[in-house]
């Protein structure tokens, strides 16, 4: 698995250099303000393996040789030992850190490209550039579109997460009761899907008897007749996964019942459209229409839903929102989460969605339980 | 310390209006308005995101669990708020502020989320100017987004220098929540070292720690553990190892939105001289704490209590800072810092050693600056 990992992470530099190499430029600085948003690509962590704690950066020539800059300072030996790049320095100032990797590398900001430094701090960002002696050209995409494809280890590391997710669901089963917070319960999911290896984790969980959304746990007492929503987002190696659940406590009403098989059906929907060669727009329609034919499409815009699904980072967010106006074709080998989730008026906010992979014939999700509507006795 | 960034904050942030009632905001807001007709400006914009969010939460309560979000307030007149949430979570987000008016900031057209309120200036013939808090922290494509929005009837000045939004005295509500997050992190510090002696596992036991510290209610917790007897930190690894010891850790608790940090360092049966060594420096650092010391003054006793062991490198040359709704407050405790420590401030105070021979040790302390001297509200264990 090491040696694995490490020809996948070396797979993404090589990528780039032919990059730099084709689009006759001298390197690449790549920038990271420390965040590892589940809907984003990390620049560093494509091009060296390595979860940033502050704000870091990638320098890489076109020659293939690349150097990462980590803050704070003591932070710089974990990420040796952890990336691919051939250098790894600890700084405190990570503006004169560039300045210094970039002269060794012989780069000037006018044959250079930049990802991520749109994302720093404004203040930061000016400080780079004062040390650049300029701002490079943006090539903001760079890294998510060069990872779009997962690798092998990628998809392994997305099965694993895949695997935390579910088990993390069916502690939500164990564990949910009458009388307890949803913090309790957030916090319980949480710590136990991280004793299974789950690095970071965008857990909503939250319930009502009549749900608008999924938000963040609060400190409502669970009980009887509430529908609990879980969008359980474990991240394993670099890779978040997706699952949407919907659970109720005691006997959920027969609206419940019936447009969670809407939801359901949205899903079969969107796996058999989300083939390689489709668009995504064509996937969205095709889930919505499954809505609209229950006599529901006037629901299938915010408030009552937000996206039909989104990438998932922090290696690359392609193939994007899951909505009607993106026009990326998918490629085999693309992962992102599919999820209908829908405020329909006689139920109420319902979740039911997986992490899927594109293949030639449809989407195959991930888990080895597709979502259903599940009960926990009263 | 620095510590690895959740991609969400997973704990409750619902406004607690017994603990910060609606006048306790009103006051905050008042002595930003005094500051507003000092310097002329109409009304204050402030910023925050996910990992940095202090005035921001200090004036409307409201700290982003993703993204960002963005207060106007008014000179006079209502307060809004901008948060990049979607529409389909903007009632969630109601229950986080006593800001009334929460709009998106997401979607193609967040930018025009104030031109209502901004559309009130427009008959005036001069250039209105706008303080801005937080704006450090915000993402030049996004800068660029407001000064879009904004168009040319604003200026826009800087407030950061001008006024310490959250101040570095804290009220008395503030103090409150301190001490209730430094009860906290005592408490999860106690399972660390149970954790410890029960698994040979640092990671075992900072991650016991941190779901007893979860299922009170804590907004957010951080850990950092070293596999090394001491000599480096690191974040979450998820490998569960043992190892030979010593213990040495790092827990930061949030309650309602108030940080409390604390080193653990745990031998065996007997101190090694950098424990000793490290005590006494904190020891010596506490006994000079009292109003108007100087930060350098501080740090200049610590590094004679040391000598002639250097700090730990995990401190990056520092012997502590404020905490408050930010984990690392101003002002550091450099060497040569001119700041000047206050009343009522609260401090964390952290002394290290990582030496071959002496050993290794992080120890620190959370102490409130009274009038007579330090109050310690927490200390390693």
């Amino acid at each position: 698995m090491a040696d694995q990992a490490l020809i996948s992470k070396n797979l993404r530099l090589s990528q780039a250099t032919q990059y730099l190499q084709n689009h006759d430029r001298d390197g690449l600085i790549a920038c990271s303000n420390g965040l590892n948003n589940f809907l984003d690509a990390n620049a560093i962590y494509v091009f060296s393996g390595v979860r940033p704690i502050g704000e870091s950066a990638v320098v890489l020539d076109r020659d293939g040789r690349s150097t990462l800059i980590v803050t704070p300072a003591w932070d710089g030996e974990r990420a040796a030992a952890a990336s691919s790049t051939d250098e790894t320095i600890g700084a405190d100032d990570l503006a004169a850190a560039l300045r210094s990797a970039a002269d060794k590398h012989g780069l000037t900001t006018e044959r250079m490209l930049s990802a991520g430094l749109s994302l720093l701090g404004q203040a930061l960002a000016a400080r780079i550039a004062a040390a650049l002696g300029g701002a490079p050209q943006p090539a903001d995409d760079l890294a998510r579109d060069l990872a779009r494809v997962r690798s092998q280890e990628e998809l392994e590391a997305a099965e694993r997460a895949n695997w935390i997710a579910e088990r993390g669901y069916e502690r939500l089963l164990e564990y949910a009761r009458p009388g307890l917070r949803e913090f309790e319960l957030a916090a319980e999911l949480y710590c136990f899907m991280k004793k299974l290896g789950a690095e970071d984790n965008f857990l909503l969980l939250s319930a009502s008897q009549h749900n608008l959304a999924v938000r963040a746990a609060g400190e409502r007492i669970l009980d009887v007749g509430d529908i609990i929503l879980s969008e359980i987002t474990p991240c394993y190696r670099g890779q978040f996964v997706q699952i949407c659940r919907t659970t109720v406590i005691g006997e959920p009403p027969p609206a419940v019942r019936k447009n969670y098989v809407i939801l359901q059906d949205a899903t079969g929907e969107g796996l058999l459209a989300a083939r390689a060669g489709a668009r995504v727009a064509d996937v969205t329609r095709a889930m919505n229409a499954v809505f609209g034919k229950a006599g529901y499409a006037d629901f299938c815009r915010p408030p009552y839903m937000r996206v039909r699904g989104h990438g998932l980072g922090i290696t690359s967010d392609r193939p994007g929102d899951i909505v009607e106006r993106n026009e990326r074709v998918l490629e085999s080998g693309m992962m992102f989460v599919m999820h209908p989730n829908q405020y329909l008026p006689d139920s109420g906010y319902l979740m039911c969605g997986e992490s899927v992979v594109v293949t030639a014939s449809g989407a195959r999700a991930l888990s080895a339980r597709p979502a259903q509507l599940d009960v926990i006795a009263a | 310390m620095k510590t690895m960034q959740p991609c969400v904050t997973i704990g409750s942030y619902t406004w607690a209006q017994d603990r910060l009632p609606g006048d306790e905001f009103s006051v905050r807001v008042d002595e930003l308005r005094s500051a507003m007709a000092r310097h002329g400006w109409r009304a204050v914009l402030v910023y925050g995101d996910v990992r940095e969010h202090a005035a921001l939460a200090y004036l409307s309560n409201f700290i982003p669990r993703v993204r960002w979000g963005m207060a106007l307030l008014p000179a006079s007149g209502d307060a809004r708020l901008l948060c990049a949430m979607s529409t389909r979570d903007l009632p969630a987000m109601r229950g986080l502020t006593w800001i009334a008016d929460v709009r998106s900031g997401m979607g193609p057209e967040w930018d025009k989320a104030f031109d209502p309120w901004f559309e009130r200036f427009s008959a005036e013939p001069s250039e209105q100017q706008l303080g801005t808090l937080g704006f450090d922290l915000m993402a030049p494509v996004l800068h660029d987004a407001v000064r879009r929005s904004l168009g040319e009837r604003f200026v826009l000045q800087r407030a950061d220098d001008v006024v310490a939004v959250p101040p570095q005295r804290k009220r008395p509500r503030e103090l409150t929540l301190l001490r209730a997050s430094c009860a906290l992190v005592q408490d999860a510090a106690r399972v660390f070292v149970e954790g410890w002696r029960e698994s040979g596992e640092p990671e075992t036991a900072a991650l016991a720690a941190e779901r007893a510290a979860r299922s009170r209610a804590a907004q957010d917790v951080r850990t950092l553990v070293s596999l090394d007897g001491g000599r480096t930190l690191s974040p979450y690894q998820g490998r569960f190892d043992k190892t030979a010891g010593p213990l040495l850790g790092y827990l930061a608790v949030k309650v309602m939105g108030y940080w409390a940090d604390l080193f653990v360092t745990l031998e065996g049966a007997s101190k090694n001289p950098a424990r000793r060594r490290v005590e006494a420096a904190l020891d010596a650092v506490i006994a000079t704490m009292r109003p108007g010391v100087r930060a350098g003054d501080l740090h200049a006793t610590a590094i004679a209590a040391l000598t002639p062991l250097p700090l730990h490198p995990a401190l990056s040359q520092s012997v502590g800072h404020g905490v408050g709704l930010s984990l690392h407050e101003a002002p550091e405790l450099r060497a040569g810092a001119d700041a000047t420590l206050v009343e009522d401030g609260v401090y964390s105070l952290q002394v290290g050693i990582a030496d071959r021979n002496a050993g290794n040790a992080l120890l620190s302390a959370m102490v409130r600056n009274a009038k007579t001297g330090a109050e310690v509200l927490l200390r390693s264990p």
